[in-house]
């Protein structure tokens, strides 16, 4: 068993992406401005796009990340808060300072779940050399993408990619694919930075309606 | 949870969240969820690291009996098993309150259940966390010791590189935990906690000046005797320590599932229509 508690990371052949980690930019507000290539608008079906001005025009109340819901993949990466990754033998684990949300991916070739949904999905991971892939499927059709309404149904699949692009970057990509309410698979580019304070820890972000979290 | 009977363990925990997270959902911690379960084989010696540290990576599920509803001896009720006493010090299994801390305590618990931290979807606060049903994982990432419940999501990050705790001035729910090994034994200092948690169902509380210091000692593969000492010169007149053991999950093929809570939760209705507000 390749565990390696005490070992460097580098040891092993992954690439070491533990740390506290921020998405870069404003994505989390518009992903539609991080899609890749840059410039392309998200392919909506044609009869899917209204309800996306609709759902930002009832965000104040609809936006079930105003009332710390779980946000869903790949917006739980992008919101503009940290979150850490940790590097385990059979896992990558990521902790987010969000409503003290976290996903494991198991890393054993594990296939995704039959018949259930989940507010973040089901993740699975492997690694295409330096790069850890997560495939994340069963999702419920109860979150958004980002705070300006884009949406998706529980149809959607994403591929996330994490690349250690320096020292203290590392790009994410996301492959989002919905046919009920796009015409293609699109990917959003975002940079993740690091935190380099040696200390620094994650705290943490609460909210619910009765007040209770945040007192 | 674990594949192959997802389906009918989704539905009693979907259940068990919508009528009511912090009471009922007792019932289906011990009989479903392996409380009091043991595997098949004889456990063998403490799983190791490469360095020689225990290797505690793995599911695993406290049995601590009745304590997510009471932490001291209490009846069964209706909605929740009784059990005997987790504290071991004093001897006598009750916390040692302060007379003006148990008042508060017994008026918790007669006249402000809705403000049951748990009801809220917060996380359970340290130690109360590691008593929680439906058991946790524990993972050893280079640096740290990760614990993990299905639980609310409750999670613990714990470095093990010696760092001090945080400024005192920051409070946090699951307070700011930093951990050594002192030969095989985890121990975990925890400062820097809110008071906005409770030890159980039953009103048992803390001040912003709780302080823990737990040890997580390998007996086994399969077993991990646990203590937390608790100190709080603002509520209690000593120190006081709970002990149980925590056992290794027995299904080799178990999973965690998406515990979610603000989601669904319509526990605060199940407080209020009992007069509990």
């Amino acid at each position: 068993m390749a565990a390696f508690l005490g070992a460097p990371v580098a040891s092993m052949a992954q690439a070491d992406l533990q740390g506290i980690w921020q998405a870069d930019g404003t994505a989390s507000l518009d992903v539609e401005k991080y899609v890749d290539p840059p410039g392309e608008k998200i392919p909506y079906r044609a009869d899917a796009l209204a309800k996306r001005e609709a759902n930002f025009q009832n965000s104040k109340t609809a936006d079930t990340v105003n009332k710390c819901f779980l946000p869903g993949v790949p917006r739980i990466t992008l919101l503009p808060m940290p979150f850490q990754i940790f590097q385990s033998s059979n896992f990558v684990i990521f902790v987010y300072q969000y409503a003290h949300a976290y996903r494991t991916i198991p890393l054993d070739g594990g296939r995704h779940l039959d018949g259930v949904d989940f507010w973040n999905g089901d993740s699975r991971g492997h690694w295409e050399g330096s790069t850890l892939v997560v495939d994340v499927a069963d999702f419920n059709d109860q979150t958004w993408l980002d705070a300006s309404g884009s949406y998706h149904s529980d149809a959607m699949h994403v591929v996330e990619r994490y690349t250690r692009t320096g020292p203290g970057t590392l790009r994410y990509e996301a492959t989002i694919d919905d046919p009920k309410i796009f015409t293609r698979a699109w990917k959003i580019s975002i940079p993740l930075k690091l935190n380099t304070d040696k200390n620094a820890r994650l705290m943490e972000y609460e909210c619910d309606a009765a007040g209770k979290g945040s007192r | 949870m674990r594949r192959g009977r997802e389906g009918k363990s989704m539905r009693l925990a979907l259940a068990c969240l919508l009528i009511c997270a912090g009471v009922c959902c007792n019932i289906y911690g011990q009989s479903l969820f392996g409380i009091g379960k043991r595997g098949p084989d004889k456990p063998g010696p403490v799983r190791r690291m490469p360095d020689g540290k225990p290797d505690l990576e793995g599911y695993w599920i406290s049995q601590a009996g009745g304590a997510p509803y009471g932490v001291e001896a209490h009846p069964s009720i209706p909605g929740s098993f009784g059990g005997p006493t987790i504290v071991i010090d004093p001897p006598d299994g009750k916390i040692p309150y302060q007379g003006w801390a148990k008042a508060k305590q017994q008026d918790l618990l007669l006249h402000h259940m809705y403000d049951e931290p748990e009801a809220h979807c917060l996380q359970s606060g340290v130690p109360h966390q590691m008593w929680t049903q439906f058991g946790f994982q524990i993972l050893q990432p280079n640096g740290y010791v990760l614990m993990l419940w299905e639980f609310m999501h409750g999670n613990r990050v714990i470095p093990l590189d010696g760092r001090p705790h945080i400024a005192a001035s920051t409070k946090l729910t699951q307070g700011d935990s930093v951990g050594h090994w002192d030969g095989d034994t985890l121990v975990i200092d925890t400062t820097n906690l809110k008071d906005n948690t409770w030890f159980d169902s039953t009103g048992n509380f803390h001040s912003d000046q709780e302080h823990v210091v737990e040890r997580l000692m390998p007996v086994d593969s399969d077993t991990i005797n646990y203590q937390a000492t608790i100190e709080d010169r603002r509520v209690y007149y000593r120190k006081w320590t709970v002990a149980f053991p925590i056992w290794r999950n027995p299904d080799p093929h178990y999973e965690q599932m998406e515990f979610a809570c603000r989601e669904g939760n319509v526990d605060l209705e199940h407080y209020t229509d009992k007069g509990g507000k």
